[in-house]
């Protein structure tokens, strides 16, 4: 993912809700892929880990995968 | 003139102030009910939650009914001096509009209800935020377009190539 997901998407807001999209950027450990991994610019990767944490916190996504 | 500006400026703030009411922002609460509400009851739960948005003086935008899930980690919380344990639990989660001092006492409220294993209280936009769907789709048809492209063009390519053979064979038994 070289290019910006959430721009080439058109994706304005970042929702917790969207697991299938955070999914994208978590590693099989379920660690969140690092902005230079991820390619997405700076406000967004802030915006993605925020979403990121609040569905883990509703047990949606896991803190960890073992 | 520059003095003048400001006055007007400050009229026009004050009129937007008394328009929009003090502090109504756009807010998300998403929270996770207990799992050992009957499929009966969920709908009056349901309604509880609308209400007790309604009734803090929220407008509720958009909403939805909530549904079992499975819970990603075992989540514990003490209800009555019992230690829980929760794997499952249905989730659901209503976008409103709320004055900004509301929404804390929305939150004392939820604190002390035991049918909420938790919750969250975001600030979000208006708009309609989920689009899953269609976007994997979207982007699993840009990764599937160089091949699809391919064969299509080989598979059209073929059947001309055959009947053009088909038609010129013909000719030369022909003659």
């Amino acid at each position: 993912m070289k290019q910006d997901y959430f721009s080439a998407n058109n994706i304005k807001y970042i929702d917790y809700k969207d697991i299938e999209i955070l999914k994208k950027f978590l590693n099989p450990n379920g660690k969140i892929v690092s902005h230079k991994r991820s390619g997405v610019t700076s406000k967004n990767q802030r915006a993605l880990t925020s979403a990121i944490k609040h569905a883990r916190f509703m047990g949606l996504l896991p803190f960890v995968v073992k | 003139m520059k003095p003048m500006q400001d006055n007007e400026i400050k009229d026009e703030i004050a009129s937007n102030d008394a328009d929009t009411g003090v502090n109504e922002r756009v807010y998300e609460l998403g929270y996770l009910l207990v799992p050992s509400i009957t499929e009966e009851n969920l709908p009056v739960m349901y309604g509880n939650v609308k209400e007790l948005v309604s009734s803090f003086k929220g407008e509720i935008i958009s909403d939805e009914m909530p549904k079992i899930i499975p819970l990603a980690y075992s989540m514990v919380k003490v209800i009555s001096n019992v230690r829980n344990k929760f794997n499952t639990a249905y989730f659901g989660w209503t976008k409103f509009v709320m004055d900004s001092d509301k929404v804390l006492e929305l939150k004392k409220k939820l604190d002390l209800d035991p049918n909420f294993v938790r919750f969250l209280i975001l600030k979000t936009v208006k708009e309609n935020t989920i689009a899953a769907k269609r976007f994997v789709g979207r982007d699993a048809g840009h990764k599937r377009v160089p091949n699809t492209h391919k064969t299509v063009e080989g598979e059209e390519a073929v059947p001309i190539n055959k009947e053009e053979i088909d038609k010129e064979i013909d000719a030369m038994i022909a003659v």
